[in-house]
């Protein structure tokens, strides 16, 4: 089975005016994967990623992980599946402000219990990982967009998840910087084979990628394989 | 733990002055809480010291003038106990009940003068074991013997707080001497114990050298007696009647004659009052309570704010596995702590001012024309409220944290996240 496999999930909102935004997803994703998920906005892209962060839940459908049915899970298991299989990049990276970097990136395995100094540990050396060493005792407000990207990147591999998902991982970041975040990704999905769900709606993010998948008003369309990087015309961030 | 602290730190950092204005709600609360039971404590033993010279555990029964007409009798006819009386407390009819037995007369005010120096004081006649009804405990000399009784001598009883009116340098010094009391010397063979707020006058002399000079009959003022069985108030009170109602129909009195037969029960006032300070401490529980409730609702609001302004750092928090319980007692400890702060700020402070009330109003005596009395005697909490105290700040600061907390725990981890 693959590490990812949905069948024909449906998703609606029923703010009001009852909102179909995933009418039947199929897809599968195997372990070791570097993909984007490609659409605009309001496609249901973002509330595909969610299901599959088990941030939101769906209607209908299967969504097996790692060979796990994800289906009705109580809060307190949910966090436990997001904590050890999932790591999460954000746009806006969400990092703690009052934490510092090294904090932040312990605070995973604080919820798994680890002991402190075995915490400090492991964080040290993702962000040295990072190449981070020297702002371990920045906060948030004292680091640029790219540094910031990076620790919430060491965050998410702290607790050595099966998968990331990186929701417009280089939203908020310049071109130069956004090159070098996608290239850590793509360092990290081919040394250390980590799966890799990258959310975008740039073609010049979806090409750094192997696999894109292409979503329109709910439904998977076409889904182009990339492995020499000529999407978009070959197109690099702009 | 200390994780746990390191956050509540972060967080109360980030909102000292929200904080600090919260925090004062909460230790006005405790303060008032601690002041008034202070002062409550305070007051009650006032009342027991200032009581104490009357009230003893003993019942004291006199004649008394009648109100009603009976048997042929016209109203205000002056009832006088006599041996039959006496007689009747002493004989089987109580055995068991009825303890010591002793006769006094009653109190005769006069001055004890010694080289100048005077005080007040309370003659009473006695017998020896009126030291053992009143309990007087002796600080110098001795009680008065049955020698003195029979000898009708001229001896006398003081007080320590008369002593040392009339002896300031050395109190003791005063047993061997002659002191004029009205026209009579006598001589001080002993000094019974009185401590700071204890005023008590009454001089014991013999009883027969009380009816030699003051009184030439043989009647008899008042019996005392200690009793044994009645142990609650009912019984206590169904004690006093039947045995009044006796002595009502030895002298003819009516029955249902709220006068005639005068008694003073120390039975059922140590009880009555011991009731009154019960109360008065509930009454100062509650009133306190409800300050500290303005308290709590003040954490709580607070704490409801806080948890809107850090929904999205919760948000992050779940995305990367917090469960429910670790943002739930994440917040409960923040308002247990600050609960908890400044809550013994005020309890500190509560406990500042019963020391500052007792170095003032404590201090200042109210003269009440033939003595004085303290208002106040040492107003403070024992350390059993203040325990109890630290036990309702934490319950208080859980109760004021638990709804803000179940909000924080129960928002779904995306909806968190989008919160701006």
């Amino acid at each position: 089975m693959a590490l990812i496999e949905l069948k024909d999930i449906n998703k609606t909102y029923n703010n009001g005016q009852p909102l179909h935004v995933l009418k039947g997803i199929n897809l599968g994703i195997e372990r070791g994967e570097f993909v984007s998920i490609m659409g605009a906005s309001g496609s249901g892209k973002s509330t595909l990623l969610n299901i599959l962060g088990i941030l939101d839940n769906y209607d209908t459908g299967t969504y097996h992980l790692d060979g796990k049915l994800i289906k009705d899970l109580t809060e307190k298991q949910a966090a436990d599946y997001r904590n050890r299989m999932i790591g999460f990049v954000f746009q806006s990276f969400n990092l703690i402000g009052f934490k510092t970097a090294l904090e932040n990136v312990e605070l995973p395995l604080y919820y798994q219990g680890v002991p402190r100094r075995k915490r400090q540990e492991m964080a040290m050396e993702y962000l040295e990982k990072m190449g981070l060493t020297p702002w371990a005792k920045h906060f948030p407000n004292e680091m640029s967009g790219g540094q910031k990207q990076r620790v919430a990147i060491a965050r998410a591999l702290i607790t050595k998840p099966q998968i990331i998902l990186a929701d417009e991982p280089t939203g908020a970041l310049d071109s130069k910087t956004s090159v070098e975040v996608m290239q850590l990704l793509k360092q990290l999905n081919q040394e250390d084979g980590i799966t890799i769900i990258v959310v975008t709606h740039e073609g010049g993010v979806a090409n750094e990628t192997d696999k894109i998948i292409h979503i329109k008003d709910g439904i998977i369309g076409e889904i182009e394989e990339n492995t020499r990087h000529t999407a978009w015309g070959g197109s690099i961030i702009k | 733990m200390r994780e746990l602290f390191h956050e509540i730190a972060s967080s109360i950092r980030q909102n000292k002055l929200r904080t600090a204005l919260t925090g004062f709600a909460v230790s006005w609360g405790i303060f008032l809480l601690i002041a008034l039971l202070g002062a409550g404590n305070g007051l009650m033993n006032s009342f027991s010291g200032n009581m104490e010279q009357y009230v003893s555990q003993t019942i004291t029964v006199s004649g008394w003038r009648t109100s009603k007409p009976y048997a042929g009798y016209k109203e205000n006819r002056n009832i006088q106990l006599d041996q039959r009386d006496l007689d009747y407390t002493e004989g089987p009819h109580w055995e068991g009940v009825i303890g010591n037995v002793s006769v006094a007369t009653s109190s005769q005010s006069v001055k004890l003068t010694l080289e100048g120096r005077n005080v007040n004081g309370g003659m009473r006649g006695v017998m020896p074991d009126f030291q053992e009804t009143e309990k007087l405990q002796m600080s110098a000399g001795r009680f008065l013997n049955q020698d003195d009784i029979k000898e009708r001598r001229k001896v006398i009883i003081v007080s320590r707080s008369q002593a040392k009116e009339l002896s300031p340098k050395d109190p003791d010094a005063l047993i061997g001497q002659w002191i004029n009391a009205g026209s009579v010397a006598f001589r001080v063979v002993g000094i019974y114990h009185t401590d700071e707020q204890d005023f008590r006058q009454t001089c014991p002399i013999p009883y027969s050298t009380y009816k030699g000079i003051y009184d030439h009959t043989d009647k008899i003022e008042d019996i005392s007696f200690t009793v044994n069985g009645p142990s609650t108030l009912k019984e206590h009170q169904d004690f006093e009647e039947s045995y009044t109602g006796a002595l009502k129909r030895m002298h003819e009195i009516a029955p249902d004659d709220r006068r005639g037969i005068w008694v003073r029960n120390g039975y059922t006032e140590n009880l009555q009052m011991s009731n009154a300070s019960r109360i008065l401490s509930i009454a100062m529980w509650i009133l306190g309570l409800l300050t500290l409730v303005s308290g709590i609702v003040g954490v709580s609001n607070i704490m409801l704010i806080t948890v809107k302004e850090r929904t999205h750092e919760f948000g992050i928090r779940k995305a990367i596995g917090a469960k429910p319980h670790n943002i739930l007692s994440l917040i409960i400890a923040e308002s247990v702590t600050i609960t908890a702060l400044f809550g013994y700020a005020g309890m500190f402070l509560g406990m500042v001012a019963c020391e500052v009330l007792d170095k003032t109003v404590g201090q200042r005596g109210v003269n009440i024309g033939f003595e004085e009395i303290h208002m106040l005697v040492n107003p403070s909490v024992g350390l059993d409220v203040a325990l109890e105290a630290t036990l309702l700040l934490i319950v208080a600061g859980t109760l004021a944290g638990i709804i803000p907390a179940w909000k924080a725990a129960k928002v779904k981890p995306i909806e968190a996240l989008r919160a701006e």
